[in-house]
C-alpha cells in the first residue's frame, strides 16, 4: 500500500527531533499493522459500505490511531483535541456536538471540507474506515450510567450554588460555561474534579482577569485580546471592552469559580444536581 | 502569552467582590438589555441601533449630525472585521445591531458574532452546523441580521430554523424548525421583534414551496400565528388560482425580506415574492394572490387587513420582497399615513397604509413593461417581452434597503437598468428541486445602475448618480443632509441629499451587495458601518490636527 506524503510541520528543534522519530516509528508501525490488516481484509473480500464495516474492531481502532498520528495530528493534535490557533476542531467532541454519522465522517476525510484548510485525502477505503473507527474510539462519551438521585433536591442545590454563574434548564448566569451539555462532554470523575479543583483546568474563554481603570477595578473572564484592546464578561455578566492604553489587564491565577470541598457540596449532592440537569435536558428534547 | 501572578489575598478580594455583586439580583436584573419600548423609541438613543432599519418605520434615516456634508471628506476607516466566510455570487448582507458598545452581527453561512464596537474584536463567534444538502439556502447562503429583545438575539438559518441566543455568550437558548429545508425552504432575513413576538418570513419561492409569515413567542419559541401567503382551497384569494390544491400547495410567495411595523395601527407590513414556478405561468392562470403583493397583517392575530398586488400573474420573478417604508407625508394638502415601495417591476408606489388605497404608481426606470397604473390599480402592460427586453429577474431594484429623507420628502433607492429575455419551459414541480420554469438571457452590455432620489408626491426624479453596472447596494440617510450608498464595484460613498453630488468614497475591495449602512454614536464619535465581501468596516471622522 502507498502512504500519502505528509506535510512538514513547523516545530522547535527538540520537538522536531522527537516528531521525526515518532513519524518514522509511526510510519513503520503503520505499514506493518495496516499491511497485515489489509491482507486480512482482502481475503475477506471487503467492499465499501454505508456503515463502517470495521466498527468496534479493536485492531482497526489501533491502526487508525497510528494513521491518525502520522497524517492528521499536524492539524488536529496528537490527542485529536484540535488546535485552536488554526481553527482545527476538537475531534473528540465532534460526535456529540455535530451528530455525525460514520458515513459523514468517511466523506469528510475523503473529500475534505471545501473552503477550509481541511483537504481531500487519497486514503484507501479501508484506511478511511480505520480512521473512523479510531475517532469513534476516542470520542467523548460523556457520563454513562449516572447514578440515580433526587432531581428535585438537585434543582434546589443548583439554585443555591450554581445558578448565578452557570446556565441549566433554561436559567442561570453566563459568567461560567453553560452546563446544558456537561453530561455529554465530560466523564463523572472529570466533573467532580472540576468542582473540587476549578483552578486545575480552565477552559478557553473563562480565564479570570482583573481590570484596573481610572474609575476603579472590575473582575471578569477574558473573552478576547489583541495588542491594543481586550474584551471580557464582567462579574455583572455584561460584555465589556477596554483599550489597553486606558486599562490594566491582570490575569488571575485560577478560576473565578470557588472550589467546593466535599463538606460544602458532597458527591451525592453533585450527582443530584446532575440528575436535575439530565432531567431538564430530557424534558427539553 | 504573558501571565501575571497575583497574590492569593488579592485574588480572594476579587472573588469576594464577584460573589458580592452576584448576590445582588437587582444589579443583575438591571442588565436586562433593550426592551420593546427601547426598540419603539427607535433612534432616540443615539448609541443604539436595535432593529434592522434602526426603527420600525423602515426609513433608515438616522438623526445623527456629527458627520456633515462639510466634513464627510475626513471619513476614515477605524477598524475592519473579517468574517472568514465567503458568499460566492452574493453579498455580506447584514445590518449590525448595537447596544452598550457591542455590535451583534450575523454573517453568511450562519456565522454570527458579538463585536466590540471600539476595536472590532469579537467577544464570541457562533457557527451553525449546517446540513450539506441545503436547497435554496445553498444558492443564497446569506443572512440580514439579528432581532434583539432583552438579553436575547434571534436569527434565522439556511436550513429554515429560528434560533434564540443569549447575547452575552452566543449560546443557543432554543432552536425551532420553520419549515422543511429539504423541500426547498430556507431563511435569510432579520427577524422583526415586537413586544411579545418575533416575526419572520421564509425563502424558497424558486422551489415548489408555499410561503408564510410567522410569529413566535420570544421566551419559548412557540408559534403564535401563521399567515400563508398562498391561500388554501376555498379561502379568499384562491379564486385567483386554478381550482387545484396541488398548485396552491406549491404556489411560492416567499417572504424573505424584512417587514416594517406601525405600532399605532398595530399592523405589520410585509412583501411577498413570486408565484412558483417563476417564469412558466400556464399551470397557474389568474392573478396568483398574494404573490408579488404587499400585505398588511394584524400583529396580534396575523390576519390580513389589506393587500396590494404590484405584479399580477408575475412571469419574471419580480418578487415584491422590499423593505416597506412608513412615513407621514403631506398628500394633496392633507397629512397622510403612507407606505412606500420601490418595486422590482420598475415602479415606485405610495399607498395609504391604513386602507391600502393606491395613491401613486410611477416608473423609476426606463422599463417598457408598463408605463402607468390603470384606474383599477393594475399595471397597463405594454410589453410582455415580445416588444423587446424586460427588467431582468434581479429586478429594477431589489431588497437592498432604500431610504426616506423626511425633510425633503425624497425616496432614495438603487435602480437597475437591465435587459432580459425570458424563455418559459414547463417545470418539474419536484420537491427539493429548483423550479424556475424556464431560462433567462440577460444582455450584460445594456446593464447599468443608478442611485435615484424620487419626489414622493409625484415619483419624479430629483437627481441621480449613475453606476457603470446594475447595483445591489442599499441606502442610508442621516439628518445632516447625507446619503450613504454602495455600488457593485465596491465603493462605499456619501452624497449630498439635495443635489446628489458625490462627496466622498472609499473602495472596500468587494461589491456591496444587499447591505446598507448603519450608524451610531460611540463615546461621542459617530461611527458608520458597512459590510462588504468578507469584511465589516467602521468609519469615523479623522480628528483635526
Amino acid at each position: 500500500m502507498s502512504i500519502p506524503k505528509m506535510p512538514l510541520v513547523a516545530l522547535s528543534a527538540p520537538d522536531l527531533r522527537s516528531a521525526r522519530r515518532s513519524t518514522v516509528f509511526s510510519s513503520l508501525c503503520l505499514r506493518i499493522v495496516a499491511g497485515l490488516f489489509l491482507s486480512l481484509l482482502a481475503n475477506l473480500g471487503l467492499q465499501a459500505q454505508e456503515s463502517n464495516p470495521l466498527a468496534g474492531n479493536a485492531r482497526a481502532e489501533y491502526a487508525g490511531g497510528v494513521l491518525f498520528r502520522a497524517q492528521c495530528a499536524t492539524c488536529h493534535g496528537a490527542d485529536a483535541a484540535g488546535i485552536e490557533s488554526i481553527d482545527a476542531p476538537d475531534l473528540t467532541r465532534m460526535w456529540r456536538e455535530r451528530d455525525y454519522s460514520d458515513q459523514q465522517v468517511f466523506q469528510i476525510i475523503r473529500d475534505g471540507i471545501s473552503g477550509t484548510i481541511m483537504p481531500p485525502h487519497d486514503f484507501t477505503e479501508t484506511e478511511v474506515w480505520m480512521l473512523v473507527s479510531f475517532l469513534r474510539s476516542i470520542g467523548q462519551s460523556g457520563v454513562q450510567d449516572l447514578p440515580v438521585a433526587d432531581a428535585d433536591a438537585g434543582a434546589q442545590l443548583f439554585a443555591q450554588q450554581c445558578v448565578e454563574c452557570h446556565r441549566a434548564a433554561g436559567t442561570g448566569g453566563v459568567l461560567g460555561p453553560s452546563l446544558n451539555a456537561v453530561l455529554m462532554e465530560n466523564s463523572l470523575p472529570e466533573i467532580i474534579a472540576a468542582v473540587r479543583q476549578p483552578d486545575a483546568l480552565i477552559r478557553s474563554g473563562y480565564r479570570a482577569v482583573e481590570v484596573e481603570t481610572s474609575n476603579g477595578s472590575v473582575a471578569g473572564v477574558l473573552k478576547n485580546e489583541d495588542a491594543f484592546s481586550f474584551q471580557i464578561i464582567d462579574t455583572r455578566q455584561q460584555l465589556r471592552a477596554f483599550r489597553k492604553a486606558e486599562a490594566r489587564l491582570t490575569r488571575l491565577e485560577g478560576s473565578l469559580m470557588p472550589a467546593f470541598s466535599e463538606s460544602q457540596l458532597g458527591d451525592d449532592e453533585l450527582i443530584a444536581i446532575l440528575n436535575f440537569i439530565q432531567q431538564a435536558n430530557a424534558a427539553n428534547q | 502569552m504573558r501571565t501575571i501572578s497575583v497574590k492569593e489575598s488579592e485574588r480572594s478580594v476579587v472573588r469576594f467582590l464577584a460573589a458580592f455583586v452576584l448576590a445582588c439580583p437587582a444589579l443583575v436584573l438591571a442588565q436586562a438589555g433593550p426592551s420593546y419600548e427601547d426598540i419603539l423609541a427607535g433612534f432616540e438613543d443615539p448609541e443604539r441601533w436595535l432593529t434592522y432599519s434602526g426603527d420600525y418605520s423602515g426609513k433608515r434615516h438616522s438623526p445623527l449630525t456629527q458627520i456633515t456634508r462639510e466634513n464627510v471628506d475626513r471619513l476614515r476607516p477605524v477598524w475592519t472585521f473579517q468574517t472568514g466566510t465567503t458568499t460566492r455570487g452574493r453579498g455580506f448582507e447584514t445590518t449590525p445591531l448595537v447596544d452598550d458598545g457591542v455590535l451583534y452581527v450575523t454573517g453568511s453561512n450562519n456565522y454570527a458574532w458579538a463585536i466590540d464596537a471600539h476595536s472590532g474584536r469579537s467577544f464570541w463567534q457562533y457557527r451553525r452546523n449546517l446540513p450539506n444538502d441545503l436547497t435554496y439556502g445553498a444558492s443564497a447562503p446569506v443572512n440580514r441580521g439579528f432581532g434583539m429583545l432583552g438579553n436575547r438575539l434571534f436569527m434565522v438559518t439556511l436550513d429554515a430554523h429560528l434560533l434564540a441566543f443569549d447575547r452575552r455568550t452566543g449560546e443557543v437558548l432554543w432552536d425551532i424548525e420553520l419549515a422543511d429545508y429539504q423541500i426547498g425552504y430556507a431563511a435569510t432575513l432579520a427577524p422583526l421583534v415586537l413586544d411579545d413576538k418575533v416575526i419572520v418570513g421564509i425563502s424558497g419561492g424558486e422551489y415548489a414551496t408555499r410561503g408564510f409569515i410567522d410569529a413566535y413567542d420570544p421566551e419559548s419559541g412557540e408559534r403564535l400565528w401563521r399567515f400563508n401567503t398562498i391561500p388554501g382551497p376555498g379561502e379568499p384569494g384562491s379564486e385567483t388560482w386554478p381550482d387545484d390544491p396541488e398548485v396552491l400547495a406549491r404556489g411560492g410567495g416567499g417572504t424573505w425580506m424584512n417587514g416594517s411595523f406601525d405600532p399605532e395601527l398595530n399592523l405589520v407590513y410585509w412583501g411577498v415574492g413570486n408565484p412558483n414556478p417563476d417564469y412558466f405561468g400556464d399551470q397557474r392562470p389568474g392573478d396568483n394572490l398574494y404573490s408579488n403583493s404587499l400585505v398588511a397583517l394584524d400583529a396580534d392575530s396575523g390576519e390580513l387587513r389589506w393587500h396590494y398586488q404590484f405584479t399580477p400573474h408575475d412571469l419574471n420573478d419580480w418578487d415584491s420582497n422590499h423593505m416597506p417604508v412608513l412615513a407621514e407625508i403631506d398628500w394633496q394638502g392633507e397629512p397622510r399615513q403612507v407606505v412606500m415601495v420601490g418595486n422590482r417591476n420598475g415602479f415606485f408606489y405610495v399607498l395609504d397604509r391604513v386602507s391600502g388605497e393606491l395613491l401613486l404608481g410611477t416608473p423609476f426606470t426606463g422599463t417598457t413593461w408598463a408605463r402607468e397604473i390603470g384606474a383599477d390599480g393594475r399595471p397597463i402592460i405594454l410589453n410582455d417581452g415580445s416588444q423587446g427586453c424586460l427588467p431582468d429577474p434581479w429586478g429594477s431594484t431589489n431588497f437592498m434597503p432604500p431610504s426616506f429623507y423626511p425633510e425633503l420628502d425624497l425616496f432614495i433607492l438603487t435602480a437597475r437598468e437591465t435587459c432580459a429575455t425570458f424563455v418559459p419551459e414547463p417545470p418539474a414541480n419536484q420537491p427539493g428541486v429548483a423550479n424556475f420554469g424556464g431560462v433567462v438571457y440577460i444582455d450584460g452590455e445594456q446593464g447599468s445602475g443608478a442611485l435615484r432620489a424620487l419626489d414622493v408626491h409625484t415619483g419624479e426624479l430629483v437627481w441621480e448618480f449613475t453606476y457603470p453596472s446594475p447595483t445591489f447596494g442599499g441606502v442610508m440617510t442621516t439628518a445632516s443632509g447625507l446619503v450613504f450608498a454602495g455600488d457593485h464595484e465596491g465603493n462605499f460613498m456619501a452624497f449630498d441629499v439635495e443635489t446628489g453630488e458625490n462627496l466622498w468614497h472609499y473602495q472596500t475591495g468587494s461589491r456591496i451587495w444587499g447591505a446598507a449602512a448603519m450608524t451610531f454614536m460611540l463615546d461621542g464619535q459617530q461611527l458608520v458601518l458597512i459590510p462588504s465581501g468578507t469584511t465589516l468596516t467602521a468609519f469615523a471622522l479623522e480628528p483635526l490636527d
